[in-house]
């Protein structure tokens, strides 16, 4: 590279565009920055005009996401032994006794339990069938890669239909398993996609000379090609990943109760009159902020994942 | 244009497909358009056609 | 590439010897890795969607299934095509699908040709933008009903700020003539880095002689951005464009959560009017035959995305 190159841009047309996006940053990620700051502000604050930047930190919204309340009278309140721990005593400052823990800690592992499974499923069963279109003359590969992604481009409200009928006469509404196999069926598509691009990117010859050393196709598959996709396979898992943990049509209409996954739950937190705001802030940052660390783990493979492997960089 | 038609007549992928994709666009666009209640009516025939006829075409040779 | 031990033998291996070994068992693991995936996706979507197409011809009702099932023919079809307020949904769908894809091209192109002059930390805030596209729709959808609240609410109070305008005498969310905008803000604020990212890989991927070239001709930088930047980003743009075209025109977790479909059925695109007629009136043969208008479309639309998504494949 020469020094000077006429593309190149000036420094101050580098200076003024630096500032644009900063600005624009700095305003895309203010939403952000309230959901964060939201859940350590007391009630009061959170509901201030105008608006407060600078508050007093308080774990109320904490609280109050992880415990059901009841409101007690004042006598009854003096009648108890003194709190025992910072929590009750937050509780007790607004004449309440804490009645027991919440859903959301349940809500939150039904998403650990169902994002984790789907992803686990999606990925393997993707490999397999990655490695295949990749490697050898499927019949229809066109058609059938064609087929993969279109599923997974269809409305969820429409799809829902059929197979609310069909997990009811399975058994498998509100069920762990059945949510894991819906979420696998949408995600492999994007495994399909996305790992058939990185295992094309795996030259040929690795495999073939492990085929002349006497690996079979099998081990030369797991010992030679596998290692080589392994960060392939690792950013489709996040994406897959991710996928299954911000879903919410699916989970609103298949699950009530002992499968429901986050997403549907946080909007239903509600204190006295209307949303428990610090409460519902604190949820979501519990709930965004492992989102936000795989994306910037991931950015060396957003493009491709949100264009199914299409554009590479 | 010419080349578009000798493309057609000849049943070549790319002519075809176009066409299925302008038929589908304008499926799309009568759904949603606000003026003509039968263009909305008519939307579905429209954008079906264009579909199956896309998923036909696209076995054509290049 | 390195040279590794692989390598060598690998460069000394004639191909029909190793075609030779890879021998018939291939085909049987081809059918072995793929059988898996087609299997569970014709059981998770091409057998409900026969089902689908099946109950669409029917009066069946999911809250009701002892009840006997009439196969009415194409009445469902009929009668959900000449319905006049689904048609208002299907120019609410529109409304949200146009305006959001305008304010995300604009936005996006812009600050991907601004990210793309290469200034200092360019990696580090194009990292931050993306940010709010990787986060759960229904989740932030619920928060901004926060944000809109007139009063106390960041948004009417940022609007205040910079226009003066009593944050308490407009209601975003509330309001008919800002309902329909409240949705294409957040939608256009949590997407527009989808835009800009697609943007951003086709200005890259324009190579610098091109634009040597045209400084040799002398063009002038406004001729050289329409008559190379654009044609060669186009195919990008087309598939943003496609792909936020189809996720919009089933959106349903973000604007259920905003605004539900309100105030009255201002905001209620077609995904939510499908849910309403689904799982609370349980019109289900009826919304079996709504499901299919709507798969076709998507079907349709995904086919052309599919085209143009392996044009830019050959870049």
């Amino acid at each position: 590279m020469s020094s000077y190159s006429i593309t190149e841009p000036s420094s101050l047309q580098k200076w003024l565009a630096g500032t644009l996006v900063v600005a624009y940053a700095v305003i895309t990620l203010l939403p952000l920055v309230w959901i964060l700051t939201t859940g350590f502000k007391s009630p009061v604050d959170a509901i201030a005009y105008p608006p407060k930047i600078l508050f007093e930190p308080s774990l109320e919204g904490y609280v109050n996401l992880f415990t059901t309340r009841t409101r007690v009278a004042p006598e009854t309140l003096e009648a108890l032994p003194p709190p025992a721990t910072w929590y009750e005593e937050v509780v007790r400052n607004r004449d309440m006794v804490i009645a027991g823990p919440s859903r959301y800690g349940e809500r939150f592992l039904n998403s650990v339990i169902i994002g984790f499974g789907s992803t686990f499923l999606s990925v393997f069963l993707g490999t397999l069938a990655a490695y295949a279109f990749s490697r050898f003359k499927v019949p229809l590969k066109d058609d059938l890669l064609f087929f993969i992604l279109s599923t997974r481009m269809m409305p969820p409200i429409a799809v829902a239909i059929p197979i609310f009928l069909m997990f009811r006469t399975l058994g498998l509404s509100d069920t762990h398993l059945g949510m894991i196999l819906l979420y696998t069926a949408v995600n492999i598509s994007l495994a399909v996609w996305l790992l058939k691009g990185f295992m094309d990117e795996i030259p040929r010859e690795y495999e073939e000379a492990a085929l002349i050393d006497g690996y079979t196709r099998f081990q030369a598959f797991y010992k030679v090609v596998l290692p080589q996709a392994a960060t392939g396979i690792a950013s489709t898992a996040i994406f897959c990943l991710i996928f299954s943990w911000n879903e919410y049509a699916f989970a609103v209409l298949l699950t009530s109760g002992t499968a429901q996954t986050a997403p549907p739950f946080i909007p239903t937190i509600i204190g006295v009159g209307g949303q428990d705001w610090p409460a519902v802030a604190a949820g979501a940052t519990l709930f965004l902020v492992p989102v936000m660390v795989f994306t910037i783990l991931l950015r060396k493979h957003l493009l491709r994942g949100i264009t199914f492997g299409a554009v590479r960089k | 244009m010419s080349q578009f038609v000798h493309g057609l007549m000849r049943f070549r992928r790319g002519p075809w497909e176009m066409l299925a994709s302008v038929l589908i666009a304008i499926g799309v666009v009568m759904l949603m358009q606000p003026v003509v209640l039968w263009a909305y009516t008519y939307s579905f025939i429209v954008t079906l056609t264009g579909t199956v006829m896309f998923i036909v075409v696209s076995h054509f040779p290049d | 590439m390195s040279d590794t031990p692989i390598d060598r033998v690998a460069k000394a291996t004639p191909p029909s010897v190793a075609s030779k070994i890879r021998g018939l068992s291939d085909r049987a693991i081809a059918w072995l890795f793929v059988l898996p995936t087609i299997f569970l996706l014709l059981a998770v979507n091409i057998f409900p969607l026969i089902w689908t197409i099946n109950l669409s011809f029917t009066n069946f009702r999911a809250n009701r299934p002892n009840r006997e099932v009439d196969y009415i023919g194409l009445r469902n079809y009929e009668r959900i095509l000449t319905d006049e307020d689904i048609w208002l949904t299907m120019q609410a769908t529109a409304h949200f699908l146009f305006w959001t894809i305008f304010f995300q091209v604009l936005i996006g192109f812009t600050l991907a040709w601004l990210i793309n002059r290469k200034f200092k930390g360019n990696d580090l805030w194009t990292t931050l933008i993306v940010l709010p596209m990787m986060l759960s729709p229904a989740v932030v959808g619920n928060f901004w009903t926060f944000l809109y609240q007139p009063q106390i609410g960041l948004f009417n109070y940022g609007i205040s700020f910079l226009t003066g305008i009593d944050p308490s005498s407009f209601q975003m969310i509330g309001d008919v003539t800002l309902a329909p905008w409240s949705i294409v803000i957040v939608d256009t604020w949590m997407w527009t880095p989808f835009v800009m990212l697609i943007c951003l890989a086709g200005l890259r991927s324009i190579p610098d002689y091109i634009y040597e070239a045209a400084e040799i001709d002398r063009a002038s930088q406004w001729r050289q951005f329409w008559t190379i930047t654009i044609p060669m980003v186009l195919p990008f743009l087309m598939l943003a464009v496609l792909f936020r075209g189809i996720e919009n025109f089933k959106m349903f977790d973000l604007v259920v959560q905003l605004t539900g479909g309100g105030p009255g059925s201002i905001t209620e695109l077609t995904s939510i009017n499908l849910k309403r007629e689904a799982f609370e009136k349980w019109r289900t043969g009826y919304a079996s035959a709504y499901a299919i208008i709507l798969f076709v479309t998507v079907f349709g639309l995904a086919s052309i995305y599919v085209k143009a998504l392996n044009k830019v494949k050959e870049r």
